[in-house]
C-alpha cells in the first residue's frame, strides 16, 4: 500500500472495489456491466490479489489497473508481467493515477520474477499509446492478428 | 517473492488427509475438475507456505525494533502463551469452517458458486494445515504440556459445537449461509491474518502472506454471489430474497464482531508485538467494511429495480430511500441494513443486552425474543445454539447469572453422537471405509468406498 501524494493512495484491489470499478467503466464506456466486472475481479482476486491495484483519491476509488505475471503466453516461457485492463475516472484525470498504479504494478511484477512487462493497446487510442510510451514501453516484436469467425449457428 | 513450502511429518500429514476424507469428501472431485473451473491456476497443494525475506524486527509494542523470535523458546513466557492460544484458535476456525460448509455445499444452485466454495474449503484446509505446522515444527513445551500428537489430535477432533470460537459452532441451514459466512466471517479472518502478518514470532508472520492471498478470493466467493442474489431479488426472482439475506446477515454479523475478542481487550497482543491493533480498533474497521458491502448491495439492488438509473443517480436514490422516502416504489424496508453492533451479542461489552437489530432497545425478554423471531432465520431459531442463547439471556436478565458467566458457558459442547473423530485422527489411524455424513456433489462413481 502506497501513499503517493496528498489524498492519493495506491493499494491492492479487493472485492469491495467492484462497485467503484463498475462506475469508472460506466463513466468511460457508457455501459453498465456489473456482471462482467464481478467475474473479472473474482478472476484477479483468485489468481494474484496483490498484483492488481486501485488508486484512491480522498478515499474514493478513482482508478484501477488489473494484471498478473504469467508464463507460456504466445510462446513466451519466461515469467512476464501483463497489464490487461486500466481505467481512470474521467473526473480524476490529470493526477497521474495511471502512472502511479503502473509503478506499483511494475514493482510487483519485478518482485515476482518478471523481467519484462507486456500489454496490448488499440492503435487508435492515442492517449493510451502515449501513456505507455511515457512509462518506457515500446513496440514489441509480437504483432496481434485477428480473424473474425462467421456465425454458423442455425437461424 | 521467495516462498518455501514444506509438509508436516508423514503421520501428521496423513492424519490431516484422513480428516479431509471425512469432512471434505469432495476434495478429489475438486482437483479432478480444477482446470475446468480454474483454468491455468496453479494446482492446489496441501502444504505449508513460508514467505521469506519479511521484516525481521518487531513492528509494534514494547519490544518494537528488537529481533523477531525465530522459535517459541525465544518468546517471553506470557507472549508465548498468548501466541500459542491464537495459533490453536486459528487452527480450530480453519477446520471448523469446513465442517460447517460441507453441510450445505451440495445445495448451491449455481455450479460456479459451488466450486468457488469448494475451492475455498480446500484452502481453509491448507490454512488449518499451516497452523498445525506451526504447532509441530516448534517446541511449545514452555506453555503446553501436550505433545505434538496431542495438539494435532485435539484440533482435529473438534467438531461443530466444540470449536473455540462461537461462529464455528453454528450449523449452516442453506447455501445462503455458505455465501454470507464467506462475506462476513472470512472478512474477520482477513483482519486476523493481516494483523498476524506483523507477528513478533517470525514463523507466524511468514505464514500469513499466502493465507491472505487465498483469503482475498474467499471474500469474493461471498460478496459476488450476494451481489448476484440482490440483483435477482430486485428482478422479482424468489430464490433468495432480500429478507432471507438480511436474516443471514443478522445471524452471522454478531458472531463475526465477537471473533475480535472483547472490545476492552487486545492491548496485550499489541504490547507483545503480536498484532498492531486492539480488538475494538479492528472490530470498528471490520464494521465499516460491512457497511460498505451493504451499501454496495443496496446500490446494485436499486440499479436492477430502476432501469434508467445512473451511478450517481443510484447514490442519490439510495440516500433518499434510507432517509425514509419511497423512490420508484422502493422503501427503506426493501433494502438491506447492517445490524447494530450491540444486536444479538453473547460476548463482549454489549453481551446479553436487549438490543435490537436497528439500534432499538426492548424492555423485556419476551419482547426481545419476538424481535429475534422477526429478524433471525427460522431454521436457525430451531437450533440448539439459539436455544442455549435464549436460556443464557433469560438467566442474565433475571439476575441469575452475570453476562460474563453466561458468555463463559457458550458455546456448550453438546454434540456427542456419531463416529468419534479421534478414530480418524493421529493415534488410531486405521484403514476403515470413509464415513460420509454430508451430501456430496453430483459426480461419476469412482469406486471410492462411501457409506
Amino acid at each position: 500500500m502506497t501513499e503517493t501524494a496528498a489524498g492519493i493512495r495506491i493499494r491492492p484491489l479487493d472485492e469491495l472495489d467492484i462497485s467503484a470499478i463498475v462506475a469508472i467503466d460506466e463513466a468511460i464506456s457508457g455501459r453498465y456491466r456489473p456482471e462482467v466486472w464481478e467475474r473479472r475481479i473474482s478472476y484477479y482476486l483468485r489468481r494474484a490479489p496483490e498484483a492488481s491495484l486501485v488508486a484512491e483519491v480522498d478515499g474514493k476509488v478513482s482508478g484501477f489497473m488489473l494484471g498478473e505475471v504469467r508464463s507460456g503466453e504466445f510462446g513466451l516461457e519466461e515469467p512476464t508481467g501483463w497489464i490487461e485492463v486500466l481505467g481512470v475516472d474521467p473526473a480524476q484525470r490529470g493526477k497521474a493515477l495511471g502512472r502511479k498504479m503502473a509503478e506499483g504494478m511494475l514493482e510487483h511484477f519485478r518482485s515476482h520474477g518478471a523481467h519484462s512487462v507486456r500489454t496490448l493497446v488499440d492503435e487508435e487510442r492515442e492517449d493510451i499509446l502515449t501513456f505507455f510510451s511515457s512509462l518506457g514501453f515500446e513496440p514489441a516484436g509480437l504483432r496481434p492478428f485477428v480473424k473474425h469467425l462467421e456465425d454458423r449457428r442455425p437461424g | 517473492m521467495n516462498v518455501k513450502t514444506s509438509t508436516l511429518p508423514k503421520r501428521y500429514h496423513e492424519a490431516v488427509l484422513r480428516w479431509k476424507d471425512v469432512f471434505l469428501p469432495d476434495y478429489d472431485f475438486l482437483l479432478e475438475n480444477w482446470d475446468k473451473h480454474f483454468p491455468n491456476d496453479p494446482e492446489f497443494q496441501l502444504c505449508a507456505y513460508r514467505e521469506l525475506g519479511m521484516c525481521s524486527e518487531i513492528e509494534c509494542g514494547d519490544l518494537k525494533g528488537k529481533p523477531k523470535a525465530q522459535k517459541a523458546g525465544d518468546l517471553l513466557p506470557e507472549q508465548a502463551h498468548h501466541l500459542f492460544g491464537a495459533i490453536r484458535a486459528q487452527a480450530s476456525t480453519e477446520f471448523g469452517s469446513i465442517q460447517q460448509h460441507r453441510l450445505t455445499l451440495a445445495r448451491a444452485q449455481e455450479e460456479e458458486e459451488q466450486f468457488w466454495i469448494l475451492r475455498m474449503m480446500a484452502e481453509e484446509l491448507r490454512h488449518g494445515y499451516q497452523m498445525l505446522h506451526l504447532l509441530v515444527e516448534d517446541d511449545w513445551s514452555s506453555v503446553s504440556k501436550e505433545s505434538a500428537s496431542d495438539l494435532i489430535e485435539d484440533v482435529l477432533s473438534m467438531n461443530t459445537g466444540s470449536h473455540l470460537l462461537g461462529a464455528f459452532n453454528i450449523d449452516f441451514d442453506s447455501f445462503v449461509d455458505n455465501v454470507v459466512f464467506c462475506a462476513l466471517i472470512d472478512r474477520v479472518g482477513k483482519y486476523q491474518l493481516a494483523m498476524q502478518k506483523i507477528s513478533a514470532y517470525k514463523p507466524m508472520a511468514e505464514s500469513m502472506p499466502q493465507m491472505l492471498r487465498e483469503e482475498a478470493f474467499h471474500l469474493a466467493a461471498g460478496v459476488v454471489p450476494m451481489r448476484r442474489w440482490v440483483t435477482a431479488a430486485a428482478r422479482g426472482e424468489t430464490f433468495v430474497t432480500m429478507e432471507v439475506l438480511q436474516k443471514a446477515i443478522n445471524k452471522w454479523l454478531p458472531r463475526g464482531l465477537e471473533m475480535f475478542g472483547d472490545e476492552r481487550g487486545g492491548g496485550t497482543n499489541v504490547r507483545f508485538g503480536l498484532k498492531p491493533m486492539k480488538n475494538s480498533e479492528a472490530q470498528a474497521q471490520f464494521y465499516q467494511e460491512v457497511e460498505k458491502l451493504v451499501r454496495d448491495l443496496n446500490l446494485r439492488y436499486l440499479r436492477a429495480r430502476i432501469a434508467d438509473l445512473t451511478h450517481a443517480g443510484s447514490e442519490t436514490a439510495l440516500d433518499r430511500v434510507l432517509a425514509g422516502e419511497t423512490v420508484e416504489g422502493i422503501r427503506c424496508e426493501d433494502l438491506l441494513y447492517v445490524p447494530a453492533m450491540e444486536f444479538f451479542r453473547r460476548r463482549g461489552v454489549p453481551s446479553f443486552r436487549l438490543a435490537g437489530a436497528q439500534g432499538e432497545t426492548f424492555a423485556t425478554v419476551p419482547e426481545y425474543l419476538q424481535h429475534l423471531v422477526r429478524t433471525l432465520p427460522e431454521a436457525y431459531r430451531a437450533s440448539r445454539d439459539f436455544k442455549d442463547y435464549v436460556e443464557a439471556l433469560t438467566a442474565v436478565q433475571e439476575g441469575r447469572m452475570t453476562a460474563e458467566q453466561a458468555a463463559g458457558r457458550m458455546p456448550a459442547l453438546r454434540r456427542v453422537a456419531g463416529a468419534c473423530p479421534c478414530s480418524k485422527s493421529v493415534r488410531w489411524m486405521v484403514d476403515d471405509p470413509v464415513v460420509v455424513s454430508a451430501p456430496q456433489l453430483a459426480r461419476p462413481v469412482t469406486g471410492q468406498p462411501v457409506a
